[in-house]
Parts: C-alpha cells; sequence; structure tokens
C-alpha cells in the first residue's frame, strides 16, 4: 500500500511539485523553441516522454554496475542513442514534422530533464518507480509545452490544432509566434505558477 | 598488465553499452533509411512537379554538378531532367541554397526545356521568421519568378507584383529573405543553364 502510494506520489510530482518546466525550469531551450503552434510542440512532447521513459529503464537496470566518475558518460551514451532513434524515427514516419522541428529533436540529448532524471532517481531506483517518475515528469513537460504553444498558437494565427476557432474580427499577433511571444507567455505562466503554488502553501 | 586490468574494470561496462547501442542505432537505421531518402525523394518531386505540372518523373541529368555561390564556396547539386508522359524533356529541376534571414533556405528551382524561362522555385527547408520572412512560401512571392526570363533578377521594393519579368517584388518587412531568394536563383540559374549547354543538353 505505502508503495503504491510513493509511486503515486513520484508520478504527482512530476506534473506539478517538481513540474520540470514550472518548478525545476529546466528543458528552457524547447519549451521556448517548439511552441509556436500545439502540433511541434506535443511531438517534442511525445519525444521526450519516450526518451526519459527509455533511459530510465536502461540507467535503472545498470544502476549498480555504473562507476562513479563513468556515469555522467554513460548516462550521455544511453541518452543519445533513445534521442537519435526518435529522430530517425521522426525523419521517416513524419518527415514534415521532423523538418519544422529541426535541431530541437536531436538538442533533446542535452536537455537537462533528462540527465537529471536519470541521476537523481533511475541511477538510485528500481525499474518500476523509474517507470513512473520518467512518465510523471514526462507528461509535466508535454503539459506545460501544450499549454504554452496553445495560447501562442491561439493568439499568433487564431488557431487551435490547425483548426480555426477565434472569431472573425480577431486580429493574429504576429509578435506571439516570435521568440518575444515565447518569453512573455512563458514569464506569466511562471509567474502564474508562482501565485497558485504559493496559495496552495498557505 | 595491471593497467590493463585496472583499464577493463572500470570501462568494461561503457565499452559493451557503446558496442550494444552501436548495434541498436545501426538495425535502426538499416530498417529507416530507405524510407528516409525516399520520404526526401518524394518531397522533391512534389515541389518540382508543381512547378512542372506536365513531368511524370525527375532523372539526375548532371550529377553533383559544381555551382559557385560566390565568395570562393563551391556546392554541388544534381541537375534532373523533367521528362513527361511521352518521354520528351519538359524542364530542369535542381535543389539551390543560401543563406537566408535566420538560417540557410534550400530552395527546388525549375526551369523550362531551354533553360530560358523560370519555372519557379518551392521551399524545401527554411527557418524564416514565422508571419514576414516565411512570407517567401506565399504565392503573392512565388508568383512573381514562374515564367520570369531565366537572367538575372532584381528586387525591388515597389512595383507591380502581377507582371511576369526580370523585377521581382520584395515582401515588405522581409526585404532580407526576399533578398536571399533572389540571390540563390541568380546565383545558380545562369551556371545550370551553361553547364547544361556545355553537356549539349539543351
Amino acid at each position: 500500500m505505502a508503495e503504491t502510494s510513493s509511486k503515486i506520489q513520484t508520478f504527482t510530482a512530476g506534473l506539478w511539485k517538481e513540474n520540470p518546466v514550472l518548478r525545476l525550469l529546466l528543458g528552457m531551450c524547447p519549451v521556448l523553441a517548439v511552441t509556436a503552434a500545439v502540433k511541434p510542440a506535443l511531438t517534442m512532447g511525445l519525444s521526450v516522454i519516450f526518451v526519459l521513459v527509455c533511459s530510465n529503464i536502461v540507467v535503472s537496470l545498470m544502476r549498480n554496475l555504473l562507476k562513479p566518475h563513468l556515469r555522467i558518460l554513460m548516462f550521455t551514451l544511453t541518452i543519445a542513442t533513445f534521442v537519435t532513434i526518435a529522430d530517425l524515427y521522426l525523419k521517416a514516419f513524419m518527415p514534415e514534422m521532423s523538418s519544422s522541428l529541426g535541431p530541437y529533436i536531436p538538442l533533446i540529448i542535452v536537455n537537462c530533464i533528462i540527465i537529471c532524471r536519470a541521476e537523481a532517481c533511475a541511477s538510485k531506483n528500481g525499474i518500476l518507480i523509474s517507470i513512473v517518475d520518467a512518465l510523471g515528469m514526462g507528461l509535466g513537460f508535454t503539459a506545460t509545452l501544450v499549454l504554452l504553444a496553445g495560447i501562442r498558437e491561439l493568439l499568433a494565427t487564431g488557431m487551435f490544432f490547425e483548426i480555426a476557432v477565434m472569431p472573425k474580427w480577431f486580429v493574429p499577433w504576429a509578435a506571439m509566434g516570435m521568440p518575444v511571444g515565447a518569453f512573455i507567455t512563458l514569464g506569466l505562466i511562471l509567474g502564474g505558477a508562482n501565485i497558485i503554488s504559493k496559495k496552495v502553501a498557505a | 598488465m595491471n593497467k590493463m586490468k585496472f583499464f577493463i574494470q572500470q570501462s568494461w561496462l561503457l565499452i559493451v553499452a557503446s558496442f550494444g547501442f552501436g548495434l541498436l542505432l545501426a538495425a535502426t537505421n538499416a530498417a529507416w533509411q530507405p524510407m528516409i531518402i525516399q520520404n526526401e525523394k518524394d518531397k522533391f518531386n512534389n515541389l518540382a512537379n508543381d512547378l512542372i505540372n506536365e513531368a511524370v518523373s525527375f532523372d539526375v541529368a548532371l550529377e553533383a554538378a559544381q555551382i559557385d555561390i560566390g565568395k570562393g564556396k563551391i556546392v554541388r547539386t544534381d541537375i534532373k531532367k523533367a521528362v513527361d508522359a511521352n518521354g520528351q524533356c519538359v524542364g530542369w529541376a535542381f535543389v539551390a541554397e543560401g543563406s537566408g534571414f535566420a538560417d540557410k533556405i534550400r530552395l527546388v528551382v525549375a526551369v523550362d526545356a531551354g533553360a530560358e524561362k523560370l519555372a519557379g522555385f518551392g521551399v524545401l527547408s527554411s527557418n524564416e521568421t514565422p508571419g514576414f520572412g516565411d512570407k517567401i512560401k506565399h504565392d503573392f512571392f512565388r508568383l512573381q519568378f514562374m515564367g520570369a526570363p531565366a537572367v538575372p533578377l532584381e528586387l525591388s521594393k515597389i512595383g507591380d507584383d502581377a507582371a511576369i519579368d526580370s523585377t521581382i517584388v520584395a515582401i515588405s518587412g522581409a526585404t532580407v529573405s526576399s533578398e536571399a531568394v533572389v540571390k540563390i536563383l541568380n546565383d545558380y540559374v545562369e551556371q545550370v543553364k551553361s553547364l547544361l549547354e556545355d553537356e549539349g543538353s539543351i
């Protein structure tokens, strides 16, 4: 029972309390770069979940064999392998999406969230808890990306998931599709998350 | 001997993992590479087919043709012959690239059978500013090139964008991207034409 509740706690931590974007401020590069529209943001989020789950499984399996001074090298090797697989998959099955995401899929290799979870969780815990942690963190990351991308796509193009939803009189704000829109929206979301967490704590 | 033992003790996991991951990547690559190559061919053919509608196939006529893009830079591109259903040459198409505002712009450029008129260009990949530079993909800009003479083009900030001639009206707010496209065409078309003449193809 206690074990189940600790798994639930690990899972929900990634969604809010330790949300990688809103609370830990990790992985800011893709957060700012691929959130101009929901589709690329969702693809990025799912790719990160895939890499996170696979690398956590592998790191957890070899956690007792890791030498302290070689562990980061092993993490990077593991992560790079799964990122390359994700990149090849997108190039083969979703070529349009792959070209619109450009270098940001290969850049998952240096995404701090993944190496952070390998170090903080998978290298110290069993396989089940590592998978639960990866899913929680990955979903937290994806949900935040989709939220940010949803706001930006809506205001920049009047569309959501490439479907027009805004009334005809709406004038698109081109700036929201550009880096400035990413910074402003992220700042407001971070501020909002801070207010909510303070209220919850009080 | 002790040194060797120490080395293996410390790094065996890294060596085994490198081989394991290497094999995994090799297998993935072998499985998906044909699809990736096909996707790239399809993308080229679709864009080139939009420009030369009567073409049914594009066969490489000049492989790795050398193009001088200025400042001593030489790039290579395959010049493909567009063939219609009767086996007649209906034009030529090739990939052309150059620096854009934010990143490299890669275009598919097509000319008619005599390389006297442009059939137009399609954007293979670009990373221009959304809402501004990415308008190089829009018809307003692209249509100006369709049927324009294959002579050095000039860019103008004002003028009639409906007139098909060697003067191209720039996209307002995206002069750099407009200039980049015109420069790419000017760099490539003349040289491709003379290469084809040298070969006796036109």
